[in-house]
């Protein structure tokens, strides 16, 4: 079952001028992990924009659950690259920045602040303001303010993009677990998951599908099963025999569009 | 944060010197202030004289026509005048140009309809409007005086608080899209506290300035206030009683830049980032 469908997007920026894409098809099916790789500068960023509504395409239409996107929504949550943290917020109150906006009672705020700083290893944190925090630290706030909201569908923006390989591959794992973790993924909350990355080994280790994605304007340049079990950590996922052909796989891929 | 920085340690290092003569001691920061406000007072008061008699009063008569002033009233009441007028002055100022300031930094619109009287305004020295306002406000009262303090103070907290809401980091703003917030809550969660570090440093500047305009609005417009006590013992030649006023300007400048500080690091902690 599809829970968010991209028709014939087409975006274009400066009056026209820079197209980013035209007429883009995606499908992304219930409960799973979509990730797009795609080259720098191909429109990654602005297709998920798109998808949350954060900008209007120029032609087509993306689709979540049979209503066309137009505005953010509540069951949609956003994790930034650049993290987006509120500086002048401590650790919980940006935790519970999205949760208050929604609306929910103190007390299940206060509730949801407190799981998920924990599922996301912050606890002892809550009262630091982010320039205390490391990168690696500051996104796992960003993850837990998204996770709070307790969404259907995760969008995230190369997440871990800007952090150092080892910070990087922790996160990965985590992320990993939390998806994995029975009452979130699949009951409840984020179920449907649009990863974004540079990286195909992240691609490879989070997806349960990934979508190469040409350079600008983007077509679908090819899909590519995952057909690694889960649980998965990226230790497993590295180790499996399918991985190196996968990443052989998409390396050509990528790779294609260069020479071409 | 109890770990030393690289620098510190560096800088609190010293050689471990078995007797260390007075001369060599390090003296800290604020005994060469203290002693260098002492030479120069005590060189004042044994050579001022000397050179002119008229308008280097020593210290010690200055002490003197302090205690004479404030024992016949004369200070406390021209202290009221101008505290009145000061006060309300940067109140009004710090109110408009704060309200301003956010308006016409989040529409381009007000933005413009302001700019070019902003830009004028500025660029006149607020000096020279200040006969304007004495006539406008018919020389009665507190009222020309609190506007020559607003005219002087508005400028810098309003375009501060303009250039604050202007720069507030775009991504920011889509994080607060991204969550749904609404107009009202993205002023207060984002806007406001994103411009706050400007904010903070106008109100700063303004109170510089409002100081500047009271003490002129006091000298051009009204026969009240510190400003006026200076000129009145200027043109009877009671220097050592001139200098009172401009002391106790000068001290309650320095209480409020002070003041401003301490607020500035309670209100945006997360600005320090060295500490
Ligand atoms: N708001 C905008 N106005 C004008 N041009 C834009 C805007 N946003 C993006 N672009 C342009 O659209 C193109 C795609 O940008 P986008 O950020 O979506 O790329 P990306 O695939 O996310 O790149 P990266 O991998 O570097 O993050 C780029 O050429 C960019 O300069
Ligand atoms: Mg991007």
């Amino acid at each position: 079952m599809n829970r968010i469908v991209v028709e014939g997007a087409t975006k274009r920026f400066g009056s026209g001028a820079l197209t980013v894409f035209d007429g883009l098809e995606l499908a992304i099916h219930d409960s799973e992990t979509l990730c797009i790789l795609g080259p720098s500068g191909c429109g990654k960023t602005t297709l998920l924009r798109c998808m949350h509504g954060l900008a209007h395409l120029d032609g087509g239409r993306i689709v979540i659950d049979d209503l066309e996107v137009r505005a953010p929504r509540r069951n949609v949550a956003m994790v930034f690259q650049h993290f987006g943290l509120m500086p002048w917020k401590r650790v919980s109150e940006n935790v519970a920045y999205g949760v208050e906006l929604a609306g929910l009672e103190r007390q299940t705020i206060d509730q949801r602040v407190l799981r998920y700083t924990e599922m996301v290893g912050l606890t002892g944190f809550e009262r630091s303001y982010p320039y205390q925090l490391s990168g690696g630290m500051q996104q796992r706030a960003g993850l837990a303010r998204a996770l709070a909201l307790e969404p259907d569908i995760l969008l995230m923006d190369e997440p871990f993009g800007s952090l150092d390989a080892q910070t990087r591959e922790i996160l990965q794992d985590e992320l990993l677990r939390i998806l994995q973790t029975p009452g979130v993924r699949g009951g409840g909350a984020p179920s449907t998951v649009v990863f974004i990355t540079h990286s195909i080994e992240e691609a490879i280790a989070l997806g349960d599908r990934i979508v190469v994605l040409t350079a600008r304007p983007a077509r679908v340049r090819d899909t590519i099963l995952v057909d690694i079990p889960r649980p998965r950590t990226v230790a497993s996922v590295v180790a499996h025999p399918r991985f190196v052909e996968l990443r052989d796989h998409c390396w050509r891929l990528l790779r294609e569009r260069l020479v071409a | 944060m109890t770990v030393p920085r690289v620098g510190e340690v560096n800088a609190r290092a010293r050689p471990i010197a078995p007797a260390r003569r007075w001369w060599r001691a390090r003296p800290s920061d604020a005994m060469i202030r203290v002693a260098s406000v002492l030479v120069v007072l005590g060189i004042w008061e044994l050579f001022g004289p000397l050179l002119n008699p008229i308008i280097l009063r020593p210290p010690s008569q200055i002490v003197r026509a302090f205690a004479d002033l404030i024992a016949n009233g004369e200070l406390g009441v021209a202290m009221v005048q101008s505290m009145r007028v000061f006060g309300a002055g940067l109140a009004i100022a710090l109110a408009a140009g704060i309200t301003l300031g956010i308006v016409s930094g989040r529409s381009r619109v007000i933005y413009n309809v302001l700019d070019p009287w902003i830009s004028a305004l500025y660029s006149v020295p607020s000096v020279a409007l200040v006969p304007l306002i004495a006539v406008a406000f018919q020389y009665s009262g507190d009222a020309p005086r609190v506007a020559t303090v607003v005219l002087f103070a508005i400028f810098p907290i309003l375009i501060n608080t303009q250039q604050g809401v202007r720069n507030v980091d775009p991504g920011l703003l889509e994080v607060a899209r991204a969550f749904n917030t609404s107009e009202r809550r993205l002023w207060g969660d984002v806007i406001v506290p994103a411009a706050m570090p400007f904010i903070l440093a106008g109100i700063r500047l303004a109170i510089g300035r409002a100081l500047i305009g009271m003490i002129i609005a006091e000298f051009l417009v009204g026969l009240a206030g510190l400003g006026y006590l200076i000129i009145v013992y200027q043109n009877t030649f009671r220097i050592d009683k001139m200098f009172v006023p401009v002391i106790v300007v000068a001290a309650f400048g320095i209480a409020l830049m002070g003041l401003v500080q301490f607020v500035e690091s309670r209100v945006a902690p997360w600005t320090r980032r060295e500490q």
